[in-house]
Parts: structure tokens; sequence; C-alpha cells
């Protein structure tokens, strides 16, 4: 019954299913993981690296975590290439609003015109949808640190903590539990790690495997924010820390 | 019209659309530091002075500043152009731009408008971060004519007036603190003989580590 209604992007089947969609969103379920965590003091955003090969040049440009503007960075869970179209039209769409009206794009405005985007792609012109997901973290003046999320049908939402891509349905549930109004950084970036090792496939979580980026006040005086990706040091010391939690934990079980 | 000048009611006065408002500009080369200074006038109609002011030099990122002279709404469009190009160039590249590539840009975005151009002549001065530091500027003309040099570049109004100063203050290898009394000096004496510039003026020294910022006091006329 499916197969009749699955190959046109922009037919609805008689259930009222948009099927390309959904396999969009089933390709993204094989992604790496991201996950996202939203303070007062800042946004911070984890994923998992996929491509781990030795040969791998290590750039500049990172796999998972890209920046849209100063204030703004996203995560990617999905098919790179078609996220990579998104954000080169992110980055734009945000250049052209600071052009006009010569302050920061506010973060929601940005989200909807991707994700605006994004809806074309389901609704007319016959051409397949992207096949990402996005985990949006930034501030604005108007409404601070925001957290938003996107997939390929267009739709988004604002979240205190959110996950995308693989395991992303139990990453959440962990998120519910352990997510608590008024975290500070450090507990968020804490939380982003240990929700990351436990929806990952390793059962020892190792920096070489993890990204990390944050949009938080540059400094103390907070009159600016800014979007920067986390140092091996810095990482390194969180999974070991998720690590030491991880075996403390199986420890106290096994009693 | 057939012999005979027009009566006096109907003789109108061609002005240039690049002095409606007016400015002076200069940047010069020191050693290992490079220097650009502005007037601060904001005029309108040539006659009307209505701010002291006015930004002509615009940073684009610690050592790329850009400075531009000519219609007051060209050049501030111009300068946000430039901003959303670096910014742009900056995401994609995970780095910042070098002057001679942004002089390169602006000129490109310059000749893009070649049959209806933008009014604004623009002067790139900076520091080349990959090639340990070397001091860069050039000027332009309104399409986009590229003059670099390793001494001095003027742009506004009385040019000839800047260039009289420049070429006779100007010494090459000046350590920071001298090249800012120079092109202080020669901003504010070339600014004098100008109606359409002046009004104070800023200095800009950018060097490896630093960039110090100073706002001159100026006659007031």
């Amino acid at each position: 019954m499916a197969r009749r209604y699955d190959s046109h992007t922009t037919t609805f089947s008689p259930e009222g299913r948009l099927f390309q969609v959904e396999y969009a969103m089933e390709a993204i379920s094989h992604a790496g993981a991201a996950v996202g965590v939203r303070t007062d003091e800042g946004v911070v955003l984890a994923a998992e690296k996929k491509i781990l090969s030795k040969l791998l040049e290590t750039s500049v440009a990172s796999e998972k975590m890209h920046k849209l503007d100063d204030h703004v960075g996203v995560a990617v869970a999905g098919i790179n290439s078609d996220a990579n179209i998104l954000i080169n039209s992110a980055r734009l769409s945000a250049q052209r609003y600071l052009m006009t009206y010569q302050e920061p794009v506010p973060m929601e405005q940005l989200v909807q015109t991707l994700c605006d985007q994004k809806q074309g792609y389901t609704q007319y012109g016959g051409l397949r949808p992207f096949g990402v997901s996005f985990l949006f973290g930034g501030w604005d003046k108007n409404c601070g640190f925001q957290l938003y999320q996107s997939d390929p049908s267009g739709n988004y939402a604002g979240w205190m903590a959110a996950a995308i891509g693989a395991n992303a349905t139990a990453a959440q549930a962990i998120l519910k539990t352990e997510y608590k109004e008024g975290m500070s950084l450090t507990d968020a970036r804490r939380l982003a790690t240990k929700v990351l090792k436990q929806t990952m496939d390793s059962t020892k979580l190792e920096a070489e495997k993890v990204e990390m980026a944050e949009v938080s006040w540059k400094s103390d005086a907070k009159q600016a924010v800014a979007y920067r990706v986390l140092k091996e040091t810095e990482l390194a010391e969180l999974c070991d820390q998720a690590n030491k939690e991880a075996e403390a934990k199986a420890a106290a079980g096994k009693k | 019209r057939a012999g005979g000048a027009a009566p006096e009611s109907e003789r109108v006065t061609k002005m240039s659309i690049m002095s409606y408002n007016g400015a002076a500009i200069i940047a010069m080369c020191g050693k290992e530091c490079v220097a650009i200074a502005s007037d601060l006038r904001f005029g309108i109609n040539q006659q009307q002075t209505t701010a002291v002011d006015m930004k002509k030099i615009y940073k684009i990122h610690d050592h790329l500043y850009v400075g531009l002279s000519g219609l007051a709404t060209d050049q501030a469009t111009l300068a946000q152009r430039f901003k959303f190009r670096h910014n742009m160039y900056e995401l994609r590249e995970s780095r910042k731009m070098r002057p001679e590539t942004f002089a390169n840009l602006v000129s490109t975005v310059l000749y893009e408008k070649r049959f209806g151009p933008y009014y604004a002549e623009p002067i790139v001065a900076g520091l080349d971060a990959t090639n340990g530091y070397k001091p860069f500027i050039t000027g332009m003309d309104l399409i986009g004519a590229m003059a670099p040099t390793d001494n001095f570049v003027v742009c506004g109004n009385n040019e000839e007036s800047l260039f009289g100063v420049c070429e006779s203050m100007y010494k090459p290898d000046l350590e920071p603190e001298e090249l800012f009394e120079v092109i202080a000096q020669c901003i504010l004496a070339g600014v004098n003989r100008d109606c359409l510039s002046g009004w104070g003026g800023v200095v800009h020294v950018i060097s490896k580590d630093k960039v110090i910022t100073r706002t001159l006091k100026g006659r007031m006329d």
C-alpha cells in the first residue's frame, strides 16, 4: 500500500503521511547522535563523531558543529552534504538580516527561515527533502539563550534539552529525567557528555569520538556572547568524568 | 540654446556628487605597523555641517581597516557590504581575510557596478598575518582601480592638499608612535584648506598585537 505513495515527495498517503519525509527521518536515525542543553548561562551542543579513521585530516572545520553567526551555532545529524547547503543558506540569511537591521538576527527568525526552506521541499518542486535534523544553540537580546530543534519536515520547536540522530528517543528520555531548571553551564556540559555516553555504542567515552561546542558569554562582563568549540583538553576531562561516574554507578549497582 | 548667456536665475553650478558630503582619509605604512586616519565632518549639500563624529573608517578585523570617502550613504552601505562578505568568508574558511585579498574583494564589488557606480573611494590598510604582519595599504577609485604602495595613500575632496602634506612629512619605517605623529599632523594640516573636510579627526595605528585609536582635536571650522 505504501509503495504507491512514497515515490513522490509532494503527495500525501491515504493515512495522511508524507513518506519521503518519514524516510528522511529514518536516514537521520542512522547518523551520529547530537545533544543540546540550554541553561541561563549558555547553550551546550555535543555530538558523536561518526568518521573516526586515522587517515582523516583534522582540519579546522568540524564534522558536526558549525557556526552560523557570532551568536548562533548548530549541530547536525543526517546527510552532511545536505547539511552544508542549508548551513550556507542560514549563514547568508543571518548576514542579510545583519546588513539590513545592523543587529544580529534573532534566533527564532533564523530557524524559521531555514525551516521554511526545508518545508518547500515537502510541498513543491518534486525534489526530495533534506535528510538533516539540526540543533540550533544561540542567544539573542529578546529571549536570551535558546535551543531549537528542526527536522526534514520543516517543523521546529524550542527546547530546554533535546537530542537528534541515533538513539534520539533514548537520549531524550534520559534528558527528561536528568535535566534541572537553573542548571549551570558546567552541569550542562556534564549532562550532555553523560547522555552521549549512554546513547553511543562504545562502553568508554573517548575525547576523539566526541565534539562539543557552546554559545556562552565571552567573559564575566556579559557584554557579548560567542560560539566556541571546546578544546581537546576540556573534552578529555569531561569524558573522564563521565566514564568514572558510569563506573561508580555500575559498581554500586553490583553491590 | 541660441546665442547669449542664460539669465542669472537659470545659471546653475554643477557640483560633483563626490563633494556632497565631504571627507579626507590618509593611510601610511610604518615599521611593522600601518596607520589610517580620517576627518570627522559630515555635511549635507556641501554647505551645512550636520555632524562632527561621522565614521569613515571601519574595522573589518583586528589587522584590517577600511576607510571610505565620497557620498556618505554609499560609503556606509559599502562598509556594511564588506562586513557581510568578510563574515561569510570567515565562516567558510575559518580564518580572517588577508588585506590584499580584501582589497581585491573591494575592487570587485566596486567594478560590479561599473556603469552605475557607488560614489565612494576606499582605502584599505592592514597587516598580513600570513606574511609576518607585513604592512599593506592601497587606495582605489570608485570603480575599483587599485594602487597599492609602500608609503602612503590619500583620498577625499582635497587630494592635492593631502598629497602635499604627506609628501613633505612622510618618512619610511617609522615606529608606531612616530607614525601616529606624522599621520595626525598630515590629516589636520591637509584638511585646513578644504571646507568640506575637517572638524576633528580620528587615527588608528595598527600593530601586530594592538590597535591604538585616538581622536584628534582640530580646528572646528
